[in-house]
């Protein structure tokens, strides 16, 4: 039997209705939600598949990360907000595409224009040289042969930019000393040019710091935190300096606060919450964090602003080191 | 000290669950290196969070076995159907498609597999026996010497170009040009994005190669008129004797393994540098009357053996140094920190047991590469009785769901569908693809590697000749162009000359 054509319309119109209306009324998640990564493959893509299971598992789904790496994690950043508003995209909001690209002017966001769902975890650096160095055996030591010397020495804080490079930046230009930071596209390579003798200091993160503890000398631990200088055996911290560099808790760190769009559904919203935070709770999650060198995080949502507020007026504050760095630099040349 | 780490390792590997899980990891590695756009590293990818509630061995075995298989797994359809399952197979279907055409594929895939296995236990006799030394000698690769190497390796070029040198440069400045795409690591400025985020990080190497090779290859089967007929190819039976004949090329074998070892060992090389230079340099050293390009067994013995023995190289770094060598160890690295294992020297001295099973699933895992995959020959070259009507909307899923799996971005399969164009274009105009593949994957290491040895250097040019590797890879580069312009000026109707894609 051919219904007529109206018929038919109005039969497809009600069917559609009838879908739209029990795709509403559904429980989310009802499909694999994403967790989208700023950087490639590696411990801290490792660490976010780690929260990503565990989360899935208390939501009932699973949550793949995609690693989506690219202008300092600006294209992750952007790739997540491009997606719909409907918690089925998650972010993995790393200090830099989250908190420092936007005081470099390189994005277009604050850190408030997202819902945060929970802090996840932070990674401690450290300025580490050879431990057979011969022209310095201290963070002082290297600072007065640097002002002896304008522009001689090489570092690398990883890719240039990024939170380590201000950090360091903000320490020489306190010390008047003016180095050349030399990028890298995987921080191993500055690592093992370092042990090699082609670099003069590193940054190094805890992950590196333990794969070969008796190569470096740990100089300066980039945080004034008792648990980053434990994670560095007790090397001296910023905390140990005379001066003042005007950096405490989070912000000179490296550090990710999972989050979601703003215009996410409060109740969506809040079930990813609870989800996350039953899997930060999970001591078999916090020990494998533990394991790759990351410290697993406290905060819950309620403390975002409170927490990485501070962050970006201290890193808004130690903006112009980089630029400090570079124009003297130029002199130089 | 060694002996006691491999009988140690011993007791942990020999576990059915570790064996199990490793001979698993192959068929899965197989299976998606086989599938365009997948891979290795998407494997380890999507099966870690699998891995990380095992019981150490048998979870590095497993993780470790995909990679092997994965490696190995692109051949099959770059034989089969013309098409790099992965970027490492690219250099394969020179003369594993043409074997495939003149009814030999079964042979093909068969020597693909053994030369796999083979290089790869070559590569894990190298990490067994010389993890420290070769560790050593990678870390004096410093900036000067990676652009020096990145120039030597465009001379593969040159070599694999066939027919008209002067298209093969074209297409290999082509993709250098490509390279430049994205955020340019050193002053952090945007080139040819074209204000859209997609292309910050510039064009995924994957969804190019697809783009490149699977679908121009799709649409020049489908201007074929045999669309519905159905292939009258004889199913070989399944033989170790492609295991003999692989052999017989010892010398190609254990000279492109030793390249694999070589490139696998230096952090941020990689496997398809170093199937394209065993493949240049095979070439080069070829006996009259082995033609390749036109199915020679030693090309696909050359590249194959070289992209698995990488698999052994790059282990050296990442568990000897904590370096990982290339993207897929980056992740078995993090899987070993969450299993609860620091990679790099203190591994080898307060876990000597747990790296003895390591190198155990090595091994294990390619001698299970070489049963497995050899028994499954039938049902992969199965794939070739299916007519192309079916067979062609199935391979374009297929490149479909591995593209788009990539970064879960549509962005991929435009850019995919978008250089299958560009495929066909250089197809219709005799330009050869290969050198498009060695310019994207040698452009970054060669710029950025250069820019930061001249960045390092307080002497300009001159760092380049200071550091003893870097100069003698200075007098090799010269030698290799002044060679170059000797053949040239005596072969010049052969820069012009139209050739065969």
């Amino acid at each position: 039997m051919k219904l007529p054509k109206s018929l038919r319309t109005i039969a497809a119109t009600a069917a559609i209705v009838t879908m739209s209306a029990g795709s509403a009324i559904a429980e989310f998640p009802e499909r694999t939600i994403e967790l989208i990564h700023p950087w490639g493959p590696g411990n801290a893509m490792s660490v976010s598949q780690l929260i990503a299971k565990a989360m899935g598992e208390e939501l009932g789904v699973d949550m793949p990360v995609i690693s989506t790496p690219g202008a300092a994690g600006t294209k992750g950043q952007k790739t997540a907000m491009s997606r719909p508003a409907d918690g089925y995209t998650v972010f993995d909001g790393y200090v830099a595409p989250l908190v420092l690209q936007p005081i470099l002017g390189n994005a277009d966001w604050t850190f408030s224009d997202f819902k945060p769902l929970n802090a996840a975890v932070s990674n401690a650096f450290a300025i580490g040289g050879r431990v057979d160095e011969t022209r310095w055996s201290n963070f002082e030591e290297m600072m007065e042969y640097g002002r002896a010397n304008p522009g001689e020495l090489r570092y690398s804080s990883g890719s240039r930019n990024n939170l380590p490079h201000m950090v360091i930046a903000k320490v020489l230009q306190s010390y008047g000393v003016v180095a050349q930071n030399i990028p890298y596209t995987q921080d191993g390579n500055a690592v093992k040019d370092l042990k090699s003798g082609v670099l003069d200091f590193s940054f190094i993160n805890v992950g590196n710091y333990i794969q070969d503890k008796p190569a470096f000398n740990i100089m300066l631990v980039l945080s004034e935190l008792p648990g980053a200088k434990a994670s560095y055996d007790g090397a001296p911290s910023i905390a140990d300096l005379d001066i003042d560099l005007g950096l405490s808790g989070l912000a000179p760190m490296g550090w990710t606060w999972w989050i979601v769009h703003k215009d996410t559904p409060d109740d969506v919203t809040e079930k990813l919450r609870s989800a996350m935070s039953a899997a930060m709770q999970r001591p078999d999650v916090r020990g494998a964090i533990e394991k790759v060198g990351f410290v697993p995080l406290e905060w819950d949502h309620s403390q975002y602003e409170e927490v990485v507020g501070p962050v970006l007026d201290q890193l808004s504050a130690m903006g112009n080191a980089l630029k400090w760095e570079e124009e003297e630099l130029k002199k130089l040349n | 000290m060694l002996f006691e780490s491999l009988l140690a390792g011993f007791q942990l590997f020999l576990t059915p669950l570790a064996i199990g899980l490793t001979f698993i990891g192959i068929l899965i590695g197989l299976l998606v290196g086989a599938m365009p756009g997948l891979g290795p590293l998407m494997g380890i990818i999507l099966l870690l969070p699998v891995a990380i509630g095992l019981p150490p061995v048998a979870a590095m075995g497993f993780l470790i076995a995909i990679f092997v298989g994965g490696s190995c797994g692109g051949s099959i359809s770059a034989i089969l159907l013309r098409i790099p399952g992965t970027p490492l197979a690219a250099a394969t279907l020179f003369d594993g498609y043409p074997m495939a055409q003149k009814g030999r594929a079964a042979d093909a895939i068969g020597i693909a597999i053994s030369a796999s296995a083979i290089g790869g236990l070559i590569g894990g006799v190298v990490l067994i026996s010389a993890s420290p030394l070769l560790a050593k000698f990678a870390s004096g690769f410093a900036p000067p010497e990676y652009a020096m190497l990145a120039i030597t390796g465009l001379f593969a070029i040159a070599i694999i170009s066939g027919g008209s040198l002067i298209k093969g440069l074209i297409s290999g400045c082509f993709g250098l040009l490509l390279a430049t795409i994205g955020t340019d690591e050193f002053s952090t400025g945007y080139r040819f994005t074209f204000g859209t985020h997609h292309m910050l990080n510039g064009f995924h190497i994957v969804a190019v190669v697809v783009g490149l090779f699977a679908i121009s290859e799709m649409v020049y089967q489908v201007i074929g008129n045999d669309l519905l007929k159905k292939p009258d190819i004889k199913v070989e039976r399944p033989g170790f004797g492609s295991l003999l004949r692989t052999l017989r090329h010892w010398g190609n074998l254990i000279r492109s393994s030793a390249i694999g070892v070589f490139f696998g060992a230096l952090p941020g090389a990689g496997g398809v540098i170093s199937s394209f230079s065993a493949y240049a340099i095979a070439k080069s050293a070829a006996k009259e009357g082995e033609k390749y390009g036109e199915g020679a067994e030693g090309g696909v013995v050359a590249t194959e053996s070289a992209n698995n023995a990488t698999v052994g190289g790059t282990l050296v770094p990442s568990l000897a140094l904590g370096i990982p060598g290339d993207a897929s160890s980056a992740m078995l690295l993090g899987a070993l920190l969450i299993l609860g294992f620091v990679p790099g020297p203190i591994l080898f001295e307060q876990e000597p047991e747990f790296v003895g099973g390591i190198f155990l699933v090595y091994m294990a895992s390619n001698v299970f590469l070489l049963f497995a995959g050899i028994l499954a020959t039938p049902f992969f070259v199965y794939v070739l009785r299916i007519p192309k009507f079916y067979l062609i909307p199935i391979i374009l899923i297929l490149c479909s769901i591995g593209t788009f799996a990539l970064q879960a971005s549509v962005f991929d399969l435009m850019v995919m569908f978008g250089f299958g164009l560009v495929g066909i274009l250089f197809r219709a105009a005799n330009y050869p693809l290969a050198p498009i593949v060695i310019g994207i994957i040698l452009g970054p290491i060669l710029e950025n590697n250069l820019r930061r040895a001249l960045l390092i250097s307080r002497e300009g040019y001159w760092i380049f000749l200071d550091r003893p590797v870097s100069a003698t890879l200075v007098c090799v580069n010269v030698l290799l162009v002044a060679g170059a312009l000797y053949y040239a000026c005596r072969n010049r109707k052969r820069f012009f000359t139209k050739q065969e894609v």
